[in-house]
């Protein structure tokens, strides 16, 4: 999400699954296969199809059952999105086909663009990607003709080591096109989990604290001031006060923390992995990480099934598995892939022994001695524009829930109040599935007030920089993120783009205590100058937002978006092949980056990993993983229910026949897939044309084989999954994005062998 | 073979309203044939058929499998949850459900939960009360902080959290003294 972050301010899905089904004439699916991953995703996709006569373009490695249902699939080679995407621009800018109006006005940095696009010609492009050139000609026609056009995407696009490239290549297409900011267009990318929108704008993430607000000084001033705390008492928990600012390990290489193979940053080696409701199964280097686990010193589980971190581990001691309620055991609210939060009620009480989550974060901050600090601002509130203690004792969660509503400012949480969410979640009768909008008592308001809903009145904001749409009622520009200018160049919207009903003319900065009063016209009073905090993210007082309504102004401003991100290794994304990649010739031509230093305390290999040999050689086949219906994450969940898990019996691989016969393998028989880092897995080969004979494809929710050992016997009793089996990401192999870090799961290389 | 398609989901165990309708009509096989003949079942009234769970409550909630947010009415008698139905009122599923999110009642009350605390100790598994794990792992976190300082510890969330947990989660680590913490977002 940090390519799109940088291109128009959020990392987030900009439109929702009703207004495809309403609006879009084309749907653009890359990377994404709804119909087994999210089929009531997909089931709008095919009312858009029925409805609307929307034209489904499914751009994937496999054919997926997606694919199955598309006007155009494009069979694309792992690892060669930015090509692609850079292929379809070639054409559309030589035929001037691009939005020229809204790139004037509200684009900053197309022209590095265009320049990169005219080297991506039909035929490079065919040669990269695999894709035929007439296909790609066809595909760009049909985008640049059909308005207004969606582009949909899931982890196909992220789980590269250019990962970030892709998800900014993506936008710039949709920037391109003028559909930004429309009804049917945008960019609608998928979420996996159920909350995994709410838990990273929460920001469980070793690089911000929640709301984006990043590590620095000041972000954590605003925190300690919001939870009730004192600055120096937070400081002070730290090893060190820079400790504060400098990112933690990463999900994709915390390991590294308790090996140290590579070179790594920290303040201490990872000694203790606490784990609340996280398949680390389903993470790449399983090896590495069964290493990691038992070298550790103590390894903590929380879960409500069994965590197969528990069973992958030889250790004999200093484990800890906790029981831990599921979400229909306890109450809160969940954030759609929208952005619409949802209640969720209380089904029945904690099962067996088991205790919410919550729960055991409050026993063990009582062990650690900082209750009293962690839960003072849940009796907060902010009072005469200070935020002010005011009762005994909290309420969960519906304290928590006006806690994060008035904190996460950035974001525009303000209007997340528990009453609101529960009278939309007991209304959910008078909300139209298209538009969102609601009826009757719910008037005026959208479904879940997708974010931003800036404060206790605002709607919520259905299709995220909606000009054409008032503020106070969901609209706005894309936000100033990226300073004032760069090059000289003014980072703000044209004078041409006024968001509707705006006092302002034009583009606007981002509203602070120091330019209020000029920008939106007024005067403050003494008393207002002295509760105004420094800018509209860290204003408790709420006066900026205030009078931003009365202005009809978004309170982050008014900008452009940019397709240079100055501060990235590429300002501009560029192809670069996968760290291992099928094409030597083309590793040459596209090299990727230099290895890269401390990033989330670990060195990365990069160049050097992708020239240490010629992988393609000794791993000839392209490794895919794919998602299966009945199955999602590390698979802990299904496969311990016996009907889901009953769909797929054991572990699998899709293998076109002309490249299992040539391996001598039959429909059904067993083999051995070697990766360059020494690792290899036994899995049934199944024959199956959604694969080329080059590559084949693997589900990743599978755990408990490791290495063709059967690992049933560290199950403890009762917990053993109706099925088992090896794991893809024993084999996935080394590659990480140079931003987030994120794995290479969907490009690599493998070697087969018959077993 | 692992054609997964929702239309190929095995059909729901019998539940016990169909049950009741079987043992009406006495056209069951195996156990019921053999409970109609010892005349142990009798045939369902009508008010049964329409309402076997009398008293119980239906609760809106949402599915915890993926991103879109179907809706969900969950039937509970008896603090037991009894039955799962679609939510057609619900704006984003409008009454869909896919094969996980139909079977969330399943999984819930799956055998292989997590029933209580659990400790590995010389490579035996062994039941433990809440109390004993709670003090055993502070006491280890604490020793393991005071010797190596705050970022010897890595936590992991969930992106399964609802807001308020994550929300709290990232405090707890920040209270701890620690940036090492992360979830499935990254992946």
């Amino acid at each position: 999400m940090a390519g799109v972050a940088n291109t128009w301010g959020y990392g987030a899905m900009t439109n929702h699954f009703g207004d495809v089904v309403g609006n879009s004439k084309a749907i653009f699916v890359i990377g994404a296969n709804s119909a087994a991953a999210n089929p009531i995703g997909m089931k709008h996709f095919l009312q858009a199809k029925d409805r609307n006569n929307a034209k489904l373009i499914v751009i994937d490695p496999v054919f997926t059952r997606t694919a199955a249902k598309a006007d155009h699939y494009l069979r694309i080679r792992t690892g060669t999105d930015v090509a692609f995407i850079y292929g379809l621009l070639h054409i559309i800018f030589k035929n001037g086909w691009e939005d020229k109006e809204f790139i004037n006005d509200r684009v900053y940095g197309m022209d590095e663009i265009r320049k990169e696009a005219e080297h991506w010609t039909p035929e490079e492009t065919e040669n990269v990607t695999g894709i035929p050139a007439a296909q790609i000609i066809q595909v760009a026609t049909l985008m640049a003709k059909t308005k207004p056009a969606t582009v949909v995407w899931a982890l196909g696009i992220t789980q590269h080591s250019t990962g970030t490239s892709n998800t900014r290549i993506l936008p710039i297409l949709q920037l391109v096109l003028g559909n930004m900011g429309k009804k049917g267009g945008g960019c609608n990318i998928i979420r996996g989990h159920d909350n995994v929108q709410g838990s990273t704008d929460m920001c469980n993430l070793a690089d911000s604290l929640p709301g984006y607000y990043g590590l620095a000084e000041g972000s954590w001033k605003y925190f300690a001031k919001a939870w009730g705390v004192d600055y120096e008492w937070l400081q002070k928990r730290f090893f060190a006060p820079e400790w504060m600012n400098k990112k933690g390990f990463s999900l994709s290489k915390w390991w590294q923390g308790v090996l140290q193979e590579e070179k790594t940053y920290s303040s201490s080696p990872v000694r203790a992995l606490w784990v609340q409701g996280n398949g680390i199964t389903s993470l790449a280097q399983q090896a590495k990480i069964k290493e990691a686990l038992d070298k550790l010193d103590l390894l903590v589980i929380a879960e409500p099934f069994l965590n197969e971190a528990a069973v992958i581990t030889e250790r004999k001691d200093n484990v800890y598995i906790l029981p831990v309620a599921t979400q229909f055991e306890t109450e809160g609210s969940v954030t759609a892939t929208n952005r619409s939060a949802q209640w969720r009620s209380k089904v029945v009480d904690p099962l067996y022994e088991s205790k919410t989550d919550h729960d055991v974060m409050f026993e063990f901050a009582k062990k650690f001695g900082f209750y009293e600090e962690y839960t003072r601002a849940m009796k907060m509130e902010v009072k005469d524009g200070v935020l002010t203690e005011t009762k005994k004792d909290f309420n969960w969660p519906d304290d928590a829930s006006r806690e994060l509503a008035r904190t996460l400012k950035t974001i525009g949480l303000g209007g997340w109040t528990p009453e609101r969410l529960r009278a939309h979640q007991e209304n959910w009768h008078m909300f139209d599935p298209i538009t969102l909008e609601g009826y009757g008592p719910m008037k005026g308001q959208y479904y879940g007030l997708p974010w931003p809903s800036w404060d206790e009145n605002h709607p919520g904001s259905p299709i995220l920089y909606d000009a054409e749409t008032a503020v106070n009622e969901g609209g706005m520009g894309f936000r100033n993120r990226f300073g004032l200018e760069h090059e000289g160049v003014s980072q703000l919207a044209a004078d041409a783009v006024t968001v509707k009903g705006s006092k302002i003319k034009g583009g606007y900065p981002e509203i602070t205590k120091d330019n209020i009063e000029k920008i939106l016209g007024i005067t403050l009073t003494a008393k207002e100058k002295e509760l105004i905090g420094a800018n509209w993210k860290v204003d408790i007082s709420g006066i900026i937002q205030e009078k931003c309504r009365a202005a009809g102004v978004a309170p982050y401003g008014n900008a452009r978006a940019r397709t240079i991100v100055w501060e990235f290794p590429d300002p501009v994304p560029k192809h670069r092949e996968p760290i291992h990649s099928p094409r030597p010739d083309l590793v040459e031509k596209y090299p990727t980056y230099a290895d890269q230093t401390d990033n989330f305390r670990v060195d990365v290999k990069f160049i050097s990993e992708q020239t240490a040999q010629e992988w393609a050689k000794d791993f000839p086949t392209m490794l895919v993983t794919m998602r299966v219906v009945n199955l999602s994450g590390a698979g802990m969940l299904e496969r311990t229910s016996k009907y889901l898990s009953h769909l797929t019996p054991e572990m699998f691989a899709n293998i076109h026949p002309d490249l299992a016969l040539k391996y001598g393998l039959r429909d059904g028989d067993m083999m051995w897939l070697h990766a360059p880092q020494g690792t290899k897995i036994k899995v049934k080969a199944v024959h199956d044309f959604s694969v080329t004979p080059d590559r084949i494809a693997l589900p990743y929710n599978f755990a408990g084989v490791m290495q063709g050992v059967d690992l049933s016997a560290n199950y403890p009793d009762g917990t053993k999954p109706y099925t088992i089996g090896e794991s893809s990401n024993t084999i996935i192999n080394y590659g990480y994005d140079i931003i987030t870090q994120i794995p290479e799961f969907n490009a690599g290389l493998c070697r087969i062998e018959k077993a | 073979m692992y054609d997964a398609t929702p239309e190929k989901m095995p059909k729901a165990r019998l539940g016990r309203r169909a049950f009741l309708k079987l043992a009406a009509v006495g056209a069951g096989v195996g156990a019921t044939a053999s409970l109609v003949a010892s005349n142990k079942v009798r045939a369902a009234t009508s008010e049964e058929v329409k309402d076997p769970y009398p008293g119980s409550k239906k609760v809106k909630t949402i599915c915890s499998i993926c991103s879109a947010g179907c809706g969900m009415v969950a039937e509970v008698h008896n603090g037991v949850w009894v039955r799962q139905d679609v939510a057609q009122d619900h704006p984003i599923s409008e009454g869909s459900h896919c094969c996980k999110g139909a079977d969330q009642i399943d999984l819930v009350k799956s055998k292989m939960r997590l029933k209580y605390p659990l400790k590995k100790e010389n490579g035996e598994w062994k039941r433990i009360s809440w109390q004993q794990a709670i003090d055993e792992i502070s006491q280890k976190m604490l020793k393991l902080r005071e010797e190596s300082g705050p970022d010897m510890a890595m936590f992991l969330g969930s992106a399964k959290f609802n807001l308020q947990q994550s929300f709290y989660f990232r405090k707890f680590a920040a209270m701890w003294g620690t940036n090492n913490i992360d979830h499935v977002a990254r992946i």
